[in-house]
This record gives structure tokens, sequence and C-alpha cells, in this order.
């Protein structure tokens, strides 16, 4: 094969090294880009420096935000007795489409993993603690997923946070082990909350 | 259940085969390392998504090839179209087109038994193996215990992880202890239940194959007694000392016993490879009690194997698969076909990675 113009291989390598984005989507989406209007590759260009630059982690629950903390956080209207514990950012979102929850969250930024090398020191546990205290919620649900490392870091949370005088919950069963929050419909997602109960 | 046609690219010797086969005894002829075994491996692959050769999936690339490509069509209670496509960079699994996210949603599409030379390691090698076998069948039996398995593995190897680590970090420790203890104990009740169910029919099996003279006995040794969560508490300091799980139904065995005495220590050659074959067969019935049709036998050479009248043993099991429009793939070279059973045989000469009928 003739070798491609360095720009342009510059952009397949950048294209290859996102997430779920194999070498031939790769090509195929840089070959449109530059083939294409140059509108779209500058607005596309423009899109992800924007978002980049302004969107960033909520200082106090770990999910997505433009402003500090997030609109989910300073919300006086949503229910400050009661957080929600998710593995990732996306899974906030998840739970926000569903409608069935009312309360803070609070993203852990992953679950407990041994093999990968992942402790309690690297997720914003520290943090849950922290905010137990200064915004005094009476009740924990964890929202994990049902994999052994998402139960082992329940079971973890549930020791750790079980004396400081708060109730714990956890979702229904009913979450497909495995697999995360995101292969869960919605109306899986809400009975699941809906059918939360207490967690010993 | 039948595989009514095998597509192979790239398969060991085979670079292309397009084949379809009917229900009943297939017969694969030729000579030496022509690919007859070849076939076996990849109707076991489409079984079980691994070889029964134990070997990972590159060595099943052809030589000089990127990815091999082995596809089946199944009729069992439906007919499923398999597609497996596996390179060391990518794999693709689908059913009737659909990507398959999950194993345990896999297996059972197509049921599978081999008898191969391999077969002795049950009898003669580590535990590891006789394991495996209780965890095939179980898999093949018990819907969710393949979930349950490997939710064992992932907790047994986290906790493993943990426990090297300079100071072992308690509270994660236990947090995983746990997951192990529930996973654990599950799959230890599923062998105790299974192994009883499987005995007397080894039993039997073994009768058949080797003469009335000898007694033939299969009991489930777990690693430990009692309560799992007790006995990983007990192991605690032994634990900190060798840095890994000590306990648990990772350490179980199939003991196996040959008119009450260990079969590893006293029995010969011949008598091992007979029980390795009884250990199969039972398997076979075991599978076609449960499920009410017979699994497809895949029979590698082991008719050569063994004398006329030891073949015998396999005739009722045999007729079985005639009766229910089941399937089997028996192979062997030109002079230890087994003769007896030359009626309704399917005929193939296998050459050189072509398969052809005769
Ligand atoms: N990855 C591979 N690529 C190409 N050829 C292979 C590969 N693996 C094995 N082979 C070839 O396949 C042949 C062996 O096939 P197979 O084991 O099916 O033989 P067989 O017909 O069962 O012989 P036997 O009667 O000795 O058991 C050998 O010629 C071997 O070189
Ligand atoms: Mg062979
Ligand atoms: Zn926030």
């Amino acid at each position: 094969m003739t070798r491609l113009p360095p720009p342009l291989e510059a952009l397949v390598t950048a294209l290859k090294g996102l997430p779920s984005i194999g070498p031939r989507s790769a090509l195929r989406l840089a070959l449109y880009l530059v083939q294409t209007d140059a509108g779209v590759a500058q607005s596309l260009a423009e899109a992800v420096t924007l978002a980049r630059a302004r969107v960033a982690l909520c200082d106090r629950c770990g999910g997505l935000t433009e402003q500090q903390p997030c609109f989910l956080c300073s919300g006086s209207r949503r229910d400050s007795s009661v957080v929600c514990v998710v593995e990732r950012p996306t899974d906030v979102l998840s739970f926000e489409r569903t409608g069935a929850f009312q309360g803070r969250y609070h993203v852990l930024g992953g679950k407990l993993s041994p093999l990968d090398g992942i402790g309690p020191e690297e997720l914003r546990i520290a943090l849950l603690e922290e905010r137990l205290v200064s915004e005094g919620f009476q009740e924990v649900v964890l929202a994990l997923s049902g994999d052994v490392e998402g139960d082992a870091t329940a079971h973890y949370l549930l020791k750790r946070l079980g004396n400081k005088g708060v109730r714990i919950t956890r979702l229904a069963q009913g979450l497909p082990a495995g697999a995360g929050l995101d292969f869960v419909d919605e109306l899986t997602l809400s009975r699941a909350m809906e059918g939360r109960r207490e967690f010993q | 259940m039948h595989v009514a046609s095998l597509k192979l690219r790239d398969f060991r010797n085979y670079a292309r085969l397009d084949v379809e086969f009917s229900p009943g005894c297939h017969l694969l002829l030729g000579n030496n390392a022509q690919g007859k075994t070849n076939i076996l491996e990849a109707l076991y692959l489409m079984a079980t998504l691994r070889s029964f050769r134990g070997v990972g999936g590159s060595q099943m690339i052809r030589h000089e090839a990127r990815g091999y490509f082995v596809g089946a069509q199944v009729v069992g209670q439906g007919v499923s179209e398999i597609k497996a496509y596996w390179s060391p960079r990518e794999r693709k699994l689908s059913v009737n087109e659909r990507p398959v996210r999950r194993l345990s949603e896999y297996l059972g599409i197509l049921r599978a038994v081999i008898f191969c030379s391999e077969d002795l390691n049950l009898v003669k090698g580590s535990s590891q193996g006789r394991r495996r076998f209780l965890d095939l069948i179980l898999s093949q039996t018990v819907p969710g215990y393949l979930v349950l398995l490997l939710r064992f593995a992932k907790s047994l190897k986290s906790r493993n992880a943990l426990l090297k680590q300079v100071n072992p970090p308690e509270a994660e420790l236990e947090a995983f202890t746990a997951e192990l203890v529930l996973a654990g104990t599950a799959v230890m009740e599923a062998r105790n239940l299974l192994v009883p169910r499987i005995a007397p029919l080894v039993r039997f099996a073994f009768r058949r194959v080797a003469g009335d003279a000898d007694d033939m006995s299969v009991v489930y040794q777990p690693g430990f007694r009692g309560d799992l969560a007790v006995a990983l508490a007990n192991a605690r300091a032994r634990e900190r000392l060798v840095r890994t799980t000590v306990v648990g139904p990772h350490r179980d065995d199939l003991l196996i016993q040959v008119n009450d005495r260990s079969a590893l220590q006293y029995t010969s050659e011949g008598q091992k490879r007979t029980l390795a074959v009884a250990l199969k067969l039972a398997q076979a019935e075991y599978l076609s009690e449960v499920h009410g049709s017979p699994p497809v036998l895949l029979i590698d050479d082991v008719m050569g194997e063994l004398d006329a009248e030891r073949r015998a043993a396999f005739v009722p099991l045999l007729n079985q698969v005639f009766r229910s429009g089941g399937q089997v793939f028996m192979t062997c070279t030109e002079e230890n076909w087994p003769r007896e059973l030359s009626q309704d045989l399917i005929r193939w000469t296998v050459q050189e990675g072509k398969l052809v009928a005769r």
C-alpha cells in the first residue's frame, strides 16, 4: 500500500487511539474528514476543543459538568438526604434518564480491582466519607455493577461506611452480572432503584 | 442434535473446507497427518470454544495465515448458524448473525463429547483435568453454572493478587473473600450433587468396557471439610506465608478407584485407558439423560486403541445415537477401523486437508 500523506496518517493514528474505533473505522473517518466540506472538519475540531476545555469532573460528585459544582449537586429541588453511589460518570446519566432518582450522586471512578491494581485509594471513597459528614446524608444507595468486583466494592463500602450512622441500601436484584449500567434499559433501572433494599 | 455443515478457513491444515454432514455415524479415514483429528478439533471448538488438545488459538491458525474461521450450522431445538473468527488481534463469535456477549449464553448450542488419547490424563494427570471434566459436564447441564464458575475464578484471582501484596489489605481481602465464599460454596455444592449422579454411569460403562471382573468407583473429594468461610479463616496464617489462597474448590479432586484402591497407583496402563473411556462414556450418557438426546460424539482413534471386545462397550451408545437421529464422528486409519461397526457408516477420505465422500 502506498503511504498516506503524513498529516492524514497522523489523523488516522489519533482516531485509532479512541475507544471502540478500530484501524478500518479510523481510516474511513479520516478519509471522510479530509474530503468533506472544510466546515465539517472545522466545526468538529472546534467542538472537540471546546468540550475538552469546558467539561470537567464535578469536584463534589465526580460527574461531568461545566460548572463547579454541577447542577445535580447544587440543585435545591433535589433530595439531599440520599446519595446514589455509582462507578462512572456515565452511570449518572443512565439514572437521570430514568427519572427514578431525585437525590444526589457520588461517582467512585471505578471499582476495587486487585488485578488492575485498583484499591480504595484509587477511588473517590475518602471524598464520599467527607460528604457524608458535610452533607449529612441519611441513606447511601449502592448502584454498582453486579460482577465480582462490583459486589466486592459494595461489600467493602458497607464495612467502611456501615458504622457511620447512615442507612445503606442496594439496588434490587436484576442488574445483569458483569454488565455495566450502560446495557440496562431504563425500565429495569428504575425498577431496581425503586425496589432498593437494606444491605447487610 | 447434529452438525449439518462445517466451514473452515485457514484452520490447521485446511485452507478452505465446505462440507455438509447428515445425522448418523461418520467415519473419517485417512493416513497419518492428513487432518482427521483437525476436523474433530474444529467441531469440539464450536461446542466448547476450546481446543481439546489444550492449545491456544494461535496454534490453530494455518501456517502463514492471519486468523482462522470456523463456521457451523447446528440443528438442535432450532437451527443455529455459528461463526467464529480468531486472530491474535481480533475475536468474533456470532450465532445467527448476532454477536455473542456472554460465554454462558453460547454453551449448549452444540453439545459434544470427545474421546481422545488425551483422556488418559483424566486418570494419570493432575486434579485440574478432573475438575475441568466435572465443570464441563456441569456447564453442559446446569444453567448458570458457568457464570458461577467464572465468578469463582475471578474472585480467586483477585484474592490471590491481594495476598501477593507486601501488606495484604485486610478490608479488601475480606470483601473479595466474601465473593469467593459465595461462588465457591455454590461450585462445590454443584460438584457434590453431580458426582453421585454420574458414578453409577461410570461404573456400568467400566464394566461394559472392561468385562465383569473389576469394580470402578468415582468419589467427589473436596479439598477441605466443612464451611468454606471457616476454612479460609483458619488458613489465614498459612496464607500469609505462601501468599495464595490455600483452601477452596480449586483444590477439589475426583477420586477414581478400582476395587477400592486408587486408580492412579494400582492400575495398569491398559486399565487406565479403559477408565478414561468409561468416564467419557458416562459423560455422554449423562448428557443424553439430562437433555433427552445424545450429544455429538467425537471419537479420535480410540477405537483403534481398544480391542474389538472392549469396543463393543460403545455399541449401546452408538445405537442410541442412531435411534435418536444424533451424530458421531470417528477417525481412524485404514488398518484399524472398526469393521464390525460397518453398517450404516458414512465414509470420508481425508487427504492433505481435503475431505472426500467415498
Ligand atoms: N497450524 C497449522 N497450520 C498448518 N498445518 C497444520 C497446523 N497444525 C497442524 N497442521 C498439520 O495438520 C496435520 C495433522 O493433522 P491431524 O492431527 O488432523 O492428523 P491426523 O489425520 O489426525 O493424523 P493421525 O492419524 O496421525 O492422528 C499435520 O500435517 C500438521 O502438519
Ligand atoms: Mg489424529
Ligand atoms: Zn456534582
